[in-house]
């Protein structure tokens, strides 16, 4: 018990410092956050969707909205994990600060794991409003999005901090980026139905948890939780209680040789 | 009879409470080089304790070991009563760490700064806020707290390092280099404040390669080079015994040494040469000068001073570059 309370008062004050530095940028921290899904939303939504007419009985707009909704989400935690990790690792000297406390690594990294989980809530609830406003949500079940982007920001984020541990320039961080991140977004059945693909691409689709992410909430927003969508869950959870450590032993030994 | 198994903690006779860092063989070794050759020390109580030694010495490894900010490859080392490689945590609670580079929070302000690192050590929000501003004050920081550190200088970014250090009110305060690349008034802050905090009782270890800081703040140094301790003492005692108490400098120019060092005879302790000057030190003040005079000997150019912390380094260290 001790040890659990202990590990939330760290991971609560990490959390905190990071609370404490968005608050100064969140105007253009939301807004570049937002740009790019609400692009994609109107310009493949309504540009695109003039001509796509229907997808699995729904408009194309509406198929697409709650895919973007966790896609913001995903790029949110990835990008913020990704590129403040590293300046905290390299050059602010943020986390090496943090270790010349009683903090530890195995803390900063759940810390880390609140704020992002914060941050997913945060930038899916400002699209899930833009979404509500275009009419594009019809089920109380949305009520219950905060469950996975919660696991987006453990399961998202802990790959994100690997990658920023052991990427020696801020370009190498741009692989990961445009080679595993862009390619989930594509093929993750945001913008298309998957089962008319050939097996074997679907069955890699299967393995991408943004996949897993992006049916979970088209069937919140769309009210059409069946019992299989539990499946989902159990994938997200699988996901982020692999992923969660994977980054310790990175950040150990850059901060502690 | 159930047989107990001897604790090995309790065979030992336990340091005194005076003995805030024991360190016995304690060993560094990175990749392929070893930085720290197994080196003994005693830190007491209230003390300020000087690690001197040209760069690559091993000083930094062995206070950022005693920091617990990097584990220990071999020997012993207890900070106020805890092994430095277990308890690591109950250690940095009470130990304040000035790094060398100012890792000063970027994205906030002076006073978020303190507040934050007030946090990670758990400290009550009202009580973190007061002694923020008592030692943003301290540091001559005042009026700046809502300042970005962005706009700091150097020497206020160290100065805010500084003060971050203290505000958990430490029992140790670890400084790793403090005053590098300080401007001179910069530096005297530094100094007093180390003194005041030294007066109410807080225990100082640095690392230097400014022997006038080390000789100003230290209560006792070693010098350390090539992962391995040379010296240990006071600074006075350490000088005197090492280089003497004044030094002779002769600049002739490719003359022979050969008359000076007969006619300083029994009052020379060492000699040394460096380009073209001959260095003599002596045990007592003014017997080279009367030895001189004595035998004739009337040098190009000298300058007989006081000796001092650098020639105990060059003597024992060399004067070759290191990097």
């Amino acid at each position: 018990m001790r040890g659990t309370s202990r590990l939330l008062r760290a991971a609560g004050a990490v959390w905190w410092r990071d609370f404490v530095a968005w608050r100064k940028f969140w105007r253009s921290s939301i807004l570049l956050n937002f740009g790019e899904p609400l692009t994609n939303l109107l310009a493949l939504g309504v540009g695109l969707g003039a001509y796509v007419a229907v997808m699995q009985g729904v408009s194309f707009l509406q198929f697409i909205a709650p895919g973007l909704l966790a896609v913001t989400a995903m790029n949110a935690v990835t990008f913020d994990a990704g590129f403040d990790t590293y300046d905290k690792l390299n050059s602010s000297g943020v986390y090496a600060a943090m270790l010349t406390s009683p903090l530890t690594v195995p803390e900063i990294v759940f810390g880390e794991y609140l704020w992002e989980a914060t941050r997913a809530i945060l930038y899916g609830a400002v699209f899930f409003v833009v979404i509500l406003a275009f009419g594009l949500v019809h089920s109380w079940w949305s009520l219950l999005l905060p469950v996975p982007l919660i696991l987006f920001g453990v399961l998202f984020t802990a790959p994100a901090l690997y990658v920023a541990a052991v990427a020696r320039t801020h370009e190498q961080l741009f692989y990961y980026f445009s080679l595993v991140i862009t390619p989930m977004f594509m093929f993750s059945g945001v913008f298309f139905p998957v089962a008319h693909l050939p097996w074997i691409v679907q069955d890699i689709i299967y393995i991408l948890p943004l996949y897993h992410g992006v049916l979970l909430t088209r069937a919140m927003v769309l009210g059409q939780m069946t019992p299989s969508i539990v499946w989902q869950f159990v994938w997200l959870i699988v996901y982020a209680a692999v992923l969660a450590y994977l980054p310790v032993r990175a950040l150990a030994r850059r901060l502690t040789t | 009879m159930v047989a107990v198994a001897p604790d090995l903690d309790l065979v030992r006779p336990p340091a005194s409470p005076e003995e805030i860092i024991v360190a016995r063989g304690l060993e560094k070794t990175y990749a392929d080089v070893q930085a720290v050759r197994g080196v003994d020390f005693t830190i007491r109580r209230g003390e300020c304790f000087a690690f001197l030694g040209p760069n690559g010495a091993g000083k930094s490894s062995t206070i950022r070991m005693l920091s617990c900010l990097s584990p220990l490859s071999g020997g012993e080392l207890t900070v106020l009563g805890h092994k430095a490689d277990i308890d690591e945590r109950r250690i940095k609670e009470r130990l304040g760490i000035v790094s060398q580079d100012d890792n000063v929070d970027p994205d906030l302000s002076l006073m978020e700064n303190l507040l934050v690192y007030a946090r990670y050590f758990s400290m009550p929000a009202e009580e973190a806020r007061q002694h923020a501003d008592e030692l943003l004050t301290f540091m001559q920081l005042e009026g700046r707290s809502k300042a970005a550190v962005r706009e700091l200088s150097g020497g206020m970014r160290r100065r805010l390092v500084i003060a971050r250090a203290l505000m958990h009110h430490p029992d140790i305060l670890v400084l790793d280099e403090p005053t590098t690349g300080l401007d001179p008034q910069a530096r005297l802050l530094v100094w007093g404040a180390v003194q005041q905090l030294k007066a109410q009782g807080v225990t100082i270890v640095l690392t230097t390669h400014y022997m006038d800081e080390a000789e100003r703040l230290a209560d006792r140094l070693v010098v350390m080079d090539h992962g391995r301790i040379l010296q240990e003492d006071a600074p006075r005692p350490l000088i005197e015994r090492t280089v003497g108490r004044e030094a002779v400098e002769i600049w002739h120019r490719g003359g022979d040494d050969a008359p000076f060092i007969a006619a300083a005879g029994d009052a020379l302790l060492l000699s040394d040469r460096h380009g073209d000057t001959l260095v003599l030190y002596a045990r007592e003040p003014g017997r080279v000068g009367q030895a001189f005079a004595l035998s004739g000997l009337a040098p190009e150019r000298m300058l007989v001073r006081p000796t001092n912390l650098e020639d105990v380094f060059l003597t024992l260290t060399g004067r070759d570059l290191r990097e």
